[in-house]
């Protein structure tokens, strides 16, 4: 009596249809139907927030000729890409070394798990005035540490020539500890015989991770790649915070900064709709590239 | 058992979907509270599309900016709070701190038709859409019905439209722009802290000395808000009457005024008297070396008195003077006005049962009594001045009473004609203008075409 019930319930698909529907129909309204009314917006004057369109742009393609000549996106999208590379390689990189260590010590474990993970529960705001006072020219913790050390002068760690890295170096730390965890919960799955046959046949401690551990945390480490590459694809908060409108000079746009700063800041709401569409179109780009150079594979 | 819990989480999913879905009504119509989100909108959407039922009492729909962060957030709950104990009416409180956010939602809402019946917001360019619109409606024709409506205030100084020049909002309390100084700087230069009567060419001796003695001038930040150095280095070329006259190309005279101020901006840089770091630091690190004593003026608005108050243990180390002046410009005048007030909108007016509510409700909140309590150390338009209790404000607030009352004349803010769009050109370009990356005159130019298409 029992089986049949539960097979009866597995059989009428009709529940679940019902479940599905609320969530599908929350994306059409907030999302799909936003999304297309945003590539038409592009092509429309809207000169303030909440204010309907004054009419069609003359010609209706302007804000994607001007989206060409835009310096200011170029930047946008050269920054964005040193973006990803930080995130590959730092980020990804840092994480998995930490996570090949932490798995090779015997105590601790638990601490360092901990440790390295909290970052991510701190607030991107409050990461960013932390980090803003680390790097602040007039007195902050790094001037201060190098007038320490005899430093005569004051670095402007903001300015042109090193605000990129003093950007990415928070953006880079605060997710480490987010691949941390994945990978490091994708070694533990990694079955302690194989090493100790690997160490019965005389593999050094580096060759148990060249042979053992990273081959089979392959899949792991395309899954982080993936969330790594889309994540900075989106990140604005912490850049926001420490160089609001592309400062200096500029120079460190990000396109999801940018975007935010003609919605909301310059009121140019078209050219921020096409830029919009422009971090789409590079998201889809970038994911189909992202996927198949992390393919996983079957073992 | 299986199927009997499917169903009844099927059931509670449609009833909390259903719930979700419902407005919110009755008793929340009636409560008067700050709401600073979208929700508030809302309800006061919903508010408005229920008939008048009878005419006492009534309902008003209001939406201030006095809400959050804002200084009179308190005093304006506190005044509708004996407004509604007095009259018996009710408030529908839809105010929200004063963001993009919060003006998009304004905008919208005249948009969609559920525009409040009262409203206090800007009377700027942000006030374009729903004035070229018609939905709010003018004080001249507001007095053809009611002829003592506002006549506590100075016409002149209500803030008339950039639309039409007509005035269609009370103001409140105003704004001004001052010299900010830090004395125990001066006082460790071994320079005099500026009067009216120092001239430009005396102040950039002052700064030269200021900065020979080790110290910064000026706190400012050229990356993110050079707006008031604009604002009085364009002022030095120009008037009180004209510093509010838009140039119509850069070569004509005011254009030519931006170009030379402008310029003034790029010598202030390039002498060094602002933070070595002005082109990378926020206006939060700036204002910061100000605070700290290591940098000198700082020019701000009032709103600014409250700022420092807070930041400092010692409030009686600052001061508050004029921005020395050049040319035609006398340091004895000021920027400032009223950007904010007190709207009908059209909706309302044309509602026989709001109408007179309406016009007691703003006559309420904008008379001598209640514009003083707002105001404070802020400028306004009444015709008597404010009457406030000196003894109960700091040092700095007092010079700031002092200042405006010695202003011998005041032109507000011009780039509040310029909007965000328009003014990134100038604004944003401030960095790559000053290290001659780019040029002034086309900078000036370019805002300009930008200002013109958005006329059209």
């Amino acid at each position: 009596m029992v089986i049949s019930m539960s097979s009866n319930i597995y059989k009428n698909k009709k529940p679940i249809i019902f479940f599905l529907v609320p969530a599908f129909a929350f994306l059409v309204i907030f999302l799909y139907y936003p999304f297309l009314q945003n590539i038409l917006n592009s092509f429309k004057v809207i000169n303030n927030l909440g204010s309907s369109a004054k009419g069609w742009n003359e010609p209706w393609y302007t804000n994607y000729v001007e989206l060409c000549k835009d310096e200011n996106i170029r930047a946008a999208l050269v920054n964005t890409l040193k973006m990803i590379a930080a995130t590959i390689i730092g980020q990804l990189g840092i994480a998995i070394m930490l996570a090949l260590m932490v798995d090779n010590i015997s105590k601790g474990q638990k601490f360092f798990r901990t440790v390295y993970f909290f970052p991510i529960v701190i607030a991107a705001t409050a990461l960013g005035l932390l980090f803003n006072l680390v790097f602040l020219y007039d007195k902050g913790m790094l001037n201060q540490l190098r007038e320490l050390f005899g430093a005569a002068k004051l670095i402007d760690f903001k300015d042109n020539k090193y605000a990129m890295l003093t950007m990415m170096i928070p953006v880079t730390w605060q997710y480490v500890g987010f691949y941390f965890i994945i990978l490091i919960t994708g070694l533990n799955n990694i079955s302690d015989d194989l090493y100790e046959a690997a160490t019965i046949d005389g593999a050094s401690r580096l060759q148990r991770v060249r042979y053992i551990s990273l081959p089979l945390l392959h899949n792991v480490i395309c899954t982080c790649g993936v969330l790594a590459v889309t994540g900075a694809l989106k990140v604005f908060d912490l850049p926001w915070i420490m160089f609001p409108k592309g400062m200096p000079s500029n120079s460190t746009w990000l396109t999801g900064t940018y975007m935010y700063y003609h919605a909301f800041e310059s009121h140019n709401v078209d050219y921020s709709s096409a830029i919009s569409v422009l971090i789409v179109i590079l998201g889809v780009i970038t994911a189909k590239i992202v996927n198949t150079i992390f393919r996983e594979k079957d073992y | 058992m299986k199927k009997m819990i499917a169903m009844l989480l099927t059931g509670a999913m449609v009833l909390s979907l259903t719930a979700c879905g419902n407005s919110p009504s009755g008793s929340a119509s009636a409560e008067s509270s700050s709401q600073s989100g979208d929700d508030a909108s809302e309800d006061a959407g919903a508010e408005e599309s229920a008939p008048a039922e009878s005419s006492n009492p009534v309902t008003l729909n209001v939406t201030t900016t006095f809400a959050g962060e804002d200084t009179n957030a308190q005093n304006y709950q506190d005044a509708i709070a004996a407004w509604q104990d007095e009259t018996g009416n009710k408030i529908n409180d839809a105010s929200g701190s004063s963001s993009e956010t919060f003006k998009a939602r304004v905008i919208s809402d005249f948009e969609m038709g559920s525009e409040p019946d009262v409203l206090f917001y800007f009377n700027g360019v942000d006030s374009n859409p729903f004035v070229e619109a018609g939905k709010v409606v003018s004080i001249d024709e507001i007095r053809q019905t009611y002829p003592d409506y506002a006549t506590n205030m100075k016409d002149g100084m209500m803030g008339a439209s950039p639309v039409d020049g007509k005035n269609y909002s009370v103001p409140v309390n105003g704004y001004w722009e001052g010299l900010f100084v830090n004395k125990a700087a001066c006082e460790a230069a071994g320079v005099e802290i500026p009067t009216a009567d120092t001239t430009w060419d005396e102040f950039m001796d002052i700064c030269q000395k200021i900065k020979d003695a080790g110290y910064t001038p000026i706190a400012a930040s050229f990356a993110e808000i050079p707006h008031y150095w604009f604002e009085f280095c364009i002022y030095n070329y120009l008037t009180p009457a004209t510093h509010n006259i838009l140039p119509e190309s850069a070569d004509d005279e005011h254009g030519q005024a931006w170009v030379n101020g402008i310029g003034d901006m790029k010598t202030l840089y390039e002498k060094g008297f602002l933070p070595e770091n002005t082109l990378s630091a926020t206006d939060g690190e700036t204002f910061q070396l100000f605070i700290d004593g290591k940098a000198a003026f700082l020019i701000d608005g009032s709103w600014k008195v409250g700022g420092i108050e807070g930041a400092t243990d010692d409030v009686d180390n600052f001061t508050v003077t004029y921005v020395p002046g050049k040319g035609s410009r006398k340091s004895t005048d000021i920027i400032g006005g009223l950007s904010s007030g007190w709207y009908i909108t059209k909706k309302a007016w044309d509602d026989p049962e709001k109408q007179k509510t309406c016009v007691e409700f703003i006559s309420y909140m904008t008379s001598d009594e209640m514009v003083s309590k707002f105001a404070s150390v802020s400028a306004t338009a009444l015709n008597n001045g404010t009457q406030v209790d000196k003894s109960q404000l700091s040092s700095l607030a007092v010079a700031g009473l002092d200042m405006v009352a010695g202003a011998t004349g005041m032109a507000g803010a011009v780039q509040d004609q310029v909007t965000q769009e328009a003014r990134v050109p100038v604004f944003n370009g401030m960095p790559d203008i000053v290290t001659g990356k780019a040029d002034i005159k086309e900078a000036v130019e370019e805002l300009l075409k930008l200002v013109a298409e958005g006329q059209q």
